[in-house]
């Protein structure tokens, strides 16, 4: 968890990187991996359907700017934001998704088996790799709910409530993780289907600085798939 | 923020050993998508060379120079010799659609008149630069690749070179209908697309 902090903190402070820049890319990974693993002609229900439920901080911001990507691509998606910051950036993404049409919903689906109706994948941009400590509400009955949802989520960078190293047996087990510009140590717990890297921004000289040894994205491709 | 359309010139294409590529940035928007473009060529394993002359005093502007992590930097202008031993393409981000008609102001006109004698091929951003936005231009530069930005510009009804790509596909929806913009379909997920050869 130190590394990656490390890492974006080198990011922001020696290479001058804004946080608008690098979430811009992260989450256009998202949707792109999303858009590899789950095409919109693999959807069951009638529009390619995807709840993106977004949480307090990045990973949330990450959330809105993969749905705004995701509905570029051809999906139908609907955010949830419970927890929104007073900051332009997040006021800025979500005024985006708005003016897209997206829809925000005012509150969450009470019962796992009506995200199986209505939905055919679910984004997880809850938590990311600065979690820390407990869940506060709303997220705990929403993780709760999402732990018995059928359809596939997928997860943007951690899947949430896990510790960002040890993982959690007993929480969320999403079939696709988008673990962006390195894989963290949750990632070894991760059992689901699909695994992908995204977030192919970090410099060569910090890539060795670190030692990420990240294997090779294919030629311009912005997401790497790794299972 | 454009990712470059290196689909162009795929790396084992390149005629010289190290995949070098000059990159000249203007001094306005159209440089500062230069900048962006050459640390993302960095990244696809490029050896990119800036030559920013002219550096915006805004914020959008400064830091990039922080950021170029391994590229190279020129100070002063390089000469079309050393380009054409150099390098194997030019990215040509020196001015675009807000660019006013004509070569521009020093330094830009010395390296456009730079441009117009390189052997290698040029990639143009938005607008090969000197080029009216409109009308083109039948003495300005001439690139082989145009990559145009979120819709073709008037001008590129003039393009005569070898690919023409359209990147930018951030368009909300309402937006391309209000202004009638009607860009081609992208393939899947791909954020860059190619336009029919124009000849």
């Amino acid at each position: 968890q130190e590394e990656a902090q490390a890492i974006d903190q080198e990011l922001f402070t020696e290479y001058k990187f804004s946080v608008d820049q690098l979430m811009e890319l992260a989450g256009l990974s998202c949707a792109t991996a999303i858009a590899k693993a789950y095409p919109p002609s693999s959807f069951t229900t009638s529009q390619p359907a995807v709840l993106v439920v977004c949480g307090p901080g990045n990973n949330g911001g990450d959330g809105l700017v993969c749905a705004r990507h995701l509905k570029m691509f051809g999906y139908e998606p609907t955010v949830y934001y419970p927890k929104r910051p007073n900051k332009p950036l997040f006021e800025g993404l979500t005024t985006q998704c708005q003016k897209m049409d997206i829809p925000f919903l005012p509150e969450f689906p009470a019962e796992a088996a009506l995200i199986d109706e209505l939905y055919g994948l679910v984004v997880d941009a809850i938590f990311g790799f600065s979690f820390k400590g407990a869940v506060r509400e709303p997220f705990g009955s929403i993780l709760s709910t999402l732990e018995r949802v059928t359809v596939p989520i997928a997860s943007i960078d951690i899947p949430s409530g896990w510790d960002v190293e040890k993982g959690k047996a007993d929480g969320l087990q999403p079939n696709m993780l988008i673990s962006l510009t390195a894989p963290k140590k949750a990632a070894k717990h991760f059992a689901g289907r699909y695994h992908f890297l995204g977030g192919r921004f970090v410099p060569p000289a910090l890539q060795e600085k670190y030692a990420l040894n990240l294997p090779a994205y294919p030629e311009t491709d912005c997401v790497l798939q790794l299972t | 923020v454009p990712i470059s359309p290196r689909q162009a010139f795929p790396l084992p294409s390149l005629p010289r050993k190290q995949p070098t590529v000059l990159v000249v940035c203007g001094p306005a928007q159209n440089g500062a998508i230069g900048l962006v473009c050459a640390r993302h060529l960095r990244i696809f394993d490029y050896e990119p060379t800036i030559f920013y002359p002219k550096r915006s005093p805004d914020p959008l502007g400064s830091p990039p120079s922080a950021r170029r992590g391994a590229c190279a930097v020129f100070v002063s202008p390089p000469q079309v010799q050393l380009i054409n031993d150099a390098y194997n393409a030019v990215v040509d981000a020196v001015l675009g659609a807000e660019a006013e008609a004509g070569e521009g102001r020093e330094p830009c006109a010395a390296i456009l008149t730079t441009l117009k004698h390189v052997r290698i091929p040029i990639v143009s951003l938005d607008v090969p630069s000197g080029w009216d936005v409109e009308a083109g231009s039948s003495s300005g530069i001439s690139p082989d690749v145009l990559v145009s930005l979120s819709a073709p510009k008037q001008c590129a009804r003039r393009f005569l070179g070898r690919q023409h790509f359209v990147a930018g596909r951030f368009l909300p929806y309402d937006v391309q209908k209000k202004f009638e913009l009607n860009p081609p379909e992208y393939p899947g997920t791909e954020c860059v697309v190619a336009l029919r050869a124009p000849r």
